[in-house]
């Protein structure tokens, strides 16, 4: 059971990373990245993180998505005109990209996974072992991204702010 | 105060005079500048004679300067009979020419003035550290101080092009004395790990230190002479050779004339050029023991005592005489301690000093009065109009000669005596002959200059009709070294084979007792010599005051040139250093400097502009040619991650 | 070792950890080839997601919470970034309607 929603999660990724790529219109790739989220939210759920399951949807999917739906209703629709200036790029990005698929293919068949350490399944990844986590041993990284965000809200509301000219 | 404060200040009062000039000088009314000037070098007269009193003598160190292994410099000085000697007529006869200066250099605008003084303290200071100097290393100080102070002065007038390029001569000989020097101070070095006198002396001649309040005789007799000894002696008296402008070096003191007349008579008269015959007589340790340069060391005096004789009799600038003269008295005191007779030589050191300073005061005060003419050829008849000024310039001249009483027989027959003496010293008597020689040569061309300046008719092309003496601060100095030249003589008049001997006995603990003592036979030759001397000089009337020299000239006209040409020495050396040098440093401005050196520099700001244009070729502004960039990058690490894991 | 059991049967994490690549190598195509700079972003947040995958992927089969830890702090500042992102590409759209990023190609030499 748990293989089959494995695949049907992977099938529903992989689609919306591919409507992303491939929409012309930015509204829609905004829409196909949700349903990517969505897909890996199912699969952070098959791995046993409850938690980020849930943040991923709230925050990620929810929260951040919006924003660039605002922007894009913001900025308006956006054609892309037909005629690249750099005329080797496609062939090119084919190729590296091809190149590091099979690198990374070639990487994972080397892989030496070492024993797991001892932990009990029953509250690994729940939201009190996160909450443990995150305010004893990792206060500090947590505290820091804190202020990264406040930093960021501030960056944001400076750089948009409306121009006066006379300033 | 202390004996070892006492010297200290001695040496320090002319800096201290120097540094007030150069700074404030020239803001602070002349009247200053009149009374710092001379009064430091007064000052330090003073000091001097209370040391001279005080019978002082000791090694005084002040304060290590260097200390690097065995290498170790102190600054000390050395207060001994010589030094004392030396100080006393380089601050007396200083004293007195830089008084005389107030009134020569009036003409001057008040930084000049200053600047003049300043430059004479420097001097004073540099002169009384070398002489006062206890190790090589300050000697080398002060005695390129004193080649710097004289290339100042020489250059005073600095607008003159002639003199500029005289000092620039001056200097350069000086330094290659300089290196001469340095160099010989090097070999002692490295021979003997010591660097002052008393530490080489020891090592080199077995000299036993001498506690101070003691006379120390000097064994000399069982060290065996060395090539390196030899090798730092003749190094050495290629610096005294430079700075006492002896043969072949010689031929910047002419060409110092150019520099204002008190300092050819404080510099190139009666100080700087005698301090070659201080080292060799500071240095005698190792001169005694080191023969060859000995010998050398007479030899040079000698032919250049000669050689500047001949060259005096065809000048016609009235300095110019009075400074081969000059060359040819160092000569003599060269060949004095060549052979030995230290005492001799620093005699005729003290009495040169007394009669050139008051040969070329004199003549100071005639070309003040002739409104800066120094031509002899457009004086005349003087004597009668510049009483005063004539009878010291007779005094000086007679002195020259080496007429009795005056100090300068007593002094010149001291070393012709000494070398006369010495019978079965084939090089005594060979200089002896050359001094001879020389003497009624002196007394050739003082004549001549005597006479066409003072004698006869004043000249037609005589630019003043009327002149008028100089003013009591010019005058007064000349009067006084009249004096000292008249009776200077008396404190040795060993050359007439009796009387005291104050000189010798007061250089006998630094220097050895002189072993002359003058048998009758000796005093008659001296007389001989100078009374022959003395009718030259009457003999001069005939040729100058008459003009029959013409006519002598005219039937050797080449002799006639090459004593104008003075042996073509500068046109030698011209040919064989100068233009050689220019054009090697000619050819490597352009060959080297311009294209290669100036190539490299220029070049490599070519190259990083070159390859930072192409390097910016990759900056196309592109987003996604960065990231595809960026992507390949990823390719290649990733692909050597595998390469390493897999082997 | 890399068996993982999940709700009674038995998946594998090198699955999760080729997926994660393949979502991660599309968003690179897109950042590549698209134009837009909207699209660009978006792409660079799939990427980021790709590898949160892997970081929790790893997490399970180690059984250690420094991985979700890890992708929780990954999730924070992909957030920051974004907004970030978003409020540069506001103002540069205020001065000029930018339809293709290599219009904005002044950033050269």
């Amino acid at each position: 059971m748990a293989i089959a929603v494995f695949f049907v999660a992977a099938a529903i990724a992989v689609a919306g990373a591919i409507g992303v790529v491939t929409f012309r219109q930015p509204i829609r790739s905004v829409l196909s990245l949700v349903v990517v989220m969505i897909g890996l939210s199912i699969l952070f759920l098959l791995l046993s993180a409850q938690f980020l399951f849930v943040a991923q949807i709230i925050v990620y999917a929810g929260a951040v998505m919006v924003l660039f739906l605002f922007v894009i209703a913001l900025l308006g629709p956006a054609r892309e005109i037909a005629r690249s200036r750099l005329r080797f790029q496609t062939w090119l990005s084919a190729l590296f990209v091809l190149a590091l698929l099979g690198l990374i293919w070639a990487m994972l068949q080397g892989i030496q996974y070492r024993t797991p350490d001892k932990a009990d399944l029953s509250i690994f990844g729940t939201v009190q072992s996160i909450g443990i986590g995150l305010f004893t041993t990792y206060l500090y990284p947590f505290e820091l991204t804190s202020i990264l965000l406040l930093v960021a809200a501030i960056g944001a509301i400076y750089l948009s702010r409306k121009k006066v000219d006379d300033l | 105060m202390s004996n070892s404060q006492l010297a200290l200040l001695v040496l320090l009062f002319p800096a201290a005079g120097a540094i007030l000039l150069a700074g404030r000088g020239w803001r602070l009314p002349r009247i200053v500048t009149q009374i710092v000037g001379p009064g430091v070098v007064w000052a330090s007269f003073i000091g001097t004679l209370a040391l001279f009193f005080g019978k002082v003598h000791g090694d005084y160190t002040y304060w290590t300067w260097i200390k690097s292994g065995t290498f170790e410099v102190p600054f000390n000085l050395l207060v001994d009979n010589l030094s004392i000697f030396m100080c006393l007529v380089i601050t007396g006869v200083g004293g007195l020419i830089v008084t005389y200066s107030i009134g020569y250099m009036e003409h001057e605008d008040g930084p000049s003035y200053a600047r003049f003084f300043t430059y004479m303290d420097v001097f004073i200071f540099s002169m009384l550290l070398l002489v006062l100097a206890g190790n090589f290393v300050f000697l080398i100080v002060g005695w390129a101080m004193v080649g710097l102070s004289s290339y100042l002065l020489i250059g005073f007038w600095y607008q003159r092009r002639s003199a500029v390029l005289a000092a620039r001569k001056a200097f350069i000989m000086n330094t290659i004395g300089d290196v001469g020097m340095i160099l010989g101070a090097f070999v002692l070095f490295v021979s003997y790990h010591a660097v002052t006198y008393f530490g080489v002396f020891q090592a080199a001649a077995d000299l036993k230190r001498c506690p101070p309040g003691l006379v120390c005789i000097l064994p000399l007799v069982h060290v065996q002479d060395s090539p390196t000894l030899e090798l730092a002696a003749f190094l050495l008296l290629v610096g005294a050779v430079a700075k006492s402008a002896q043969l072949p070096l010689h031929t910047w003191l002419p060409d110092a004339m150019e520099g204002p007349t008190p300092v050819s008579a404080l510099i190139h008269a009666a100080t700087m050029v005698t301090a070659g015959v201080y080292l060799v007589g500071r240095m005698h340790p190792i001169f005694d023991i080191a023969t060859y340069a000995h010998n050398a060391v007479a030899i040079v005096g000698a032919v250049t005592a000669l050689f500047a004789a001949t060259i005096a009799i065809v000048q016609t600038d009235i300095k110019r005489v009075l400074a081969y003269s000059t060359m040819s008295q160092i000569g003599y005191m060269f060949l004095a301690v060549g052979i030995g007779a230290y005492a001799a030589g620093f005699f005729h050191l003290l009495a040169h000093a007394f009669f050139k300073a008051l040969l070329f005061l004199a003549a100071g005060n005639i070309i003040h009065a002739m409104h800066d003419e120094q031509d002899m050829r457009k004086f005349g008849g003087l004597f009668r109009q510049l009483p005063r000024t004539s009878w010291a310039f007779l005094i000086g001249s007679l002195s020259l000669v080496g007429l009795i009483p005056l100090v300068g027989y007593f002094s010149k027959e001291q070393i012709l005596g000494a070398a006369f003496s010495k019978p079965d010293d084939p090089l005594a008597q060979a200089v002896w002959v050359v001094g001879a020689i020389t003497a009624l040569l002196t007394g050739f061309y003082t004549g001549r200059m005597w006479w066409m300046a003072f004698g006869g008719k004043p000249s037609p092309e005589r630019p003043v009709l009327v002149p008028h003496e100089a003013r009591s601060v010019m005058l007064i100095p000349v009067l006084i070294l009249a004096g000292l030249t008249v009776v200077g003589g008396f404190i040795q008049t060993r050359a007439l084979g009796f009387g005291p001997s104050a000189v010798s006995d007061f250089l006998v603990s630094p220097l050895g007792k002189m072993d002359w003592e003058g048998g009758w036979i000796d005093v008659a030759v001296g007389l001989i010599t100078t009374a022959l001397a003395a009718l030259l000089f009457l003999a001069a009337y005939r040729f100058y005051v008459e003009r029959s020299w013409k006519t002598w000239s005219a039937s050797y006209p080449w002799a006639q040139r090459l004593l104008e040409r003075k042996y073509y020495f500068d046109e030698i050396y011209d040919a064989a250093f100068v233009r050689p040098l220019d054009g090697l440093a000619n050819s490597g401005l352009r060959d080297i400097e311009q294209p290669i050196l100036d190539g490299a520099v220029v070049g490599t700001g070519r190259l990083a502009m070159a390859s930072s244009s192409s390097l910016s070729l990759t900056q196309s502004g592109y987003f996604r040619s960065y990231v595809l960039v960026f992507v390949g990058g990823a390719v290649v690490a990733a692909v050597l991650l595998l390469i390493r894991a897999a082997s | 070792m890399s068996g993982l059991d999940i709700g009674g049967s038995q998946l594998d994490a090198s699955w999760f950890l080729l997926l994660s690549a393949i979502l991660f190598t599309i968003g690179t195509v897109g950042v590549l080839i698209r134009r837009n700079p909207l699209v660009i972003l978006i792409c660079i947040e799939l990427m980021l997601n790709a590898v949160n995958l892997t970081l929790i992927t790893f997490s399970r089969q180690l059984l250690n919470l420094e991985g979700q830890l890890f992708a929780l702090m990954s999730i924070t500042v992909a957030a920051a970034e974004a907004v970030v992102g978003l409020a540069i590409l506001v103002d540069i759209f205020r001065v000029r309607d930018v339809e293709d990023i290599d219009e904005l190609s002044e950033l050269k030499g």
